[in-house]
């Protein structure tokens, strides 16, 4: 079960398309720094129902509003995501 | 849990160097144990001791060091990769007949040997770039 | 060193910037501490296997003699997504490397979940 980190907007870059093409069962996405611009648009919503993350510091630094599907956490509840899932992937360009 | 980090971006250019930053914080204070940080490709920048920022920025490699400091973390700097884009020790300068060394006290530079240890040893592999 | 499953995602293409080059030092450099990582190239990575590339004009050395060493260090089989070479119109007999055999994957998702470890480039 994979921890997908996204951390590109998904407008200028498409780190989010090819991660979500990539999206296997029990997988799960966190967005982080510009990947929490993908937040105004529908991409994310490709990935199931309760899968989808983001860094609550990174959306409010940005003024992105987190919608009610997303789960917004701190840094504690990062790492342990990180704890709960194996491998970890970075999707950064 | 161990953890090791691959950072890939330089300081002051993006906010990966600054989220690993925060991330080793985080897994610090859970009592997570930090095996190494290993900073590869423009990540070598965070090792540089010449980085100066204005002084209502953030100073990451000073952050760095003082979370070494804190927690003796081992924060080795890719030397290859390091050589290549000017961020020197002592030693490297001198063999390599440069005129200054950069490399903050705290980090040292070793090879991607480290890199391969790092994830043979650690429970988790955690990469930081862009 | 052996018993952690490592893989190596390539996404990047070469020349443009560092990321192919030293992600690829990074798999050789691994191989060599006998922890020997599977490569998979997808998006712009699977530029990096067109076996047509002379870079010496812009002052480059080729990243085809990387990929030539991986059978040396002991990587005969390469991954490579299908969904990738499709949109980019690569066809298999483009992407050969001598002494590798290289192998199509649709589901790369599965192919991920599997690994223990995977580095990002």
């Amino acid at each position: 079960m994979t921890l997908h980190i996204v951390s590109k907007s998904p407008y200028g870059c498409n780190a989010l398309t090819e991660c979500l093409a990539t999206f296997a069962e029990g997988d799960v996405l966190l967005l982080i720094e510009d990947g929490v611009y993908a937040l105004t648009d529908h991409k994310w919503e490709a990935a199931p129902a309760g899968s989808v993350y983001c860094l609550r510091a990174d959306a409010e630094a940005r003024g992105i509003a987190i919608p009610e599907k997303v789960e917004g956490i701190d840094d504690t509840r990062w790492v342990e995501l990180c704890t709960r899932h194996n491998p970890i992937v970075s999707w950064y360009k | 849990m161990k953890f090791a980090l691959a950072v890939h971006s330089a300081p002051h250019t993006s906010q990966s160097a600054a989220s690993a930053l925060r991330f080793a914080r985080a897994l610090l204070a859970q009592g997570h144990e930090l095996y190494r940080v290993f900073f590869y490709c423009d990540g070598v920048h965070n090792g540089s001791v010449l980085a100066a920022p204005p002084q209502d920025e953030a100073d990451l490699v000073g952050e760095w060091q003082a979370l070494q400091q804190a927690h003796g973390l081992d924060l080795v700097v890719c030397i290859a990769a390091a050589q290549r884009r000017g961020v020197l020790s002592e030693s490297e300068a001198g063999r390599l007949e440069k005129s200054a060394a950069n490399l903050a006290p705290g980090f040292e530079l070793a090879g991607l040997g480290q890199l391969a240890d790092a994830i043979a040893n650690a429970d988790r592999l955690v990469t930081f770039g862009g | 060193m052996e018993g952690k499953s490592t893989l190596a995602l390539c996404r990047q293409p070469p020349y443009g910037n560092a990321l192919a080059r030293e992600g690829l030092e990074a798999v050789l450099a691994a191989a060599a501490m006998d922890l020997v990582p599977d490569l998979l190239f997808l998006s712009d990575g699977v530029f990096q296997l067109l076996d047509n590339q002379s870079p010496a004009e812009i002052h480059q050395k080729s990243l085809q003699r990387n990929l030539q060493a991986l059978p040396m260090f002991g990587i005969e089989q390469i991954f490579v997504c299908g969904r990738s070479l499709i949109e980019r119109g690569i066809s298999a007999d483009q992407i050969t490397i001598p002494g590798v055999e290289v192998r199509q994957v649709q589901d790369t998702g599965k192919l991920i979940a599997a690994y223990d470890t995977v580095l990002s480039f």
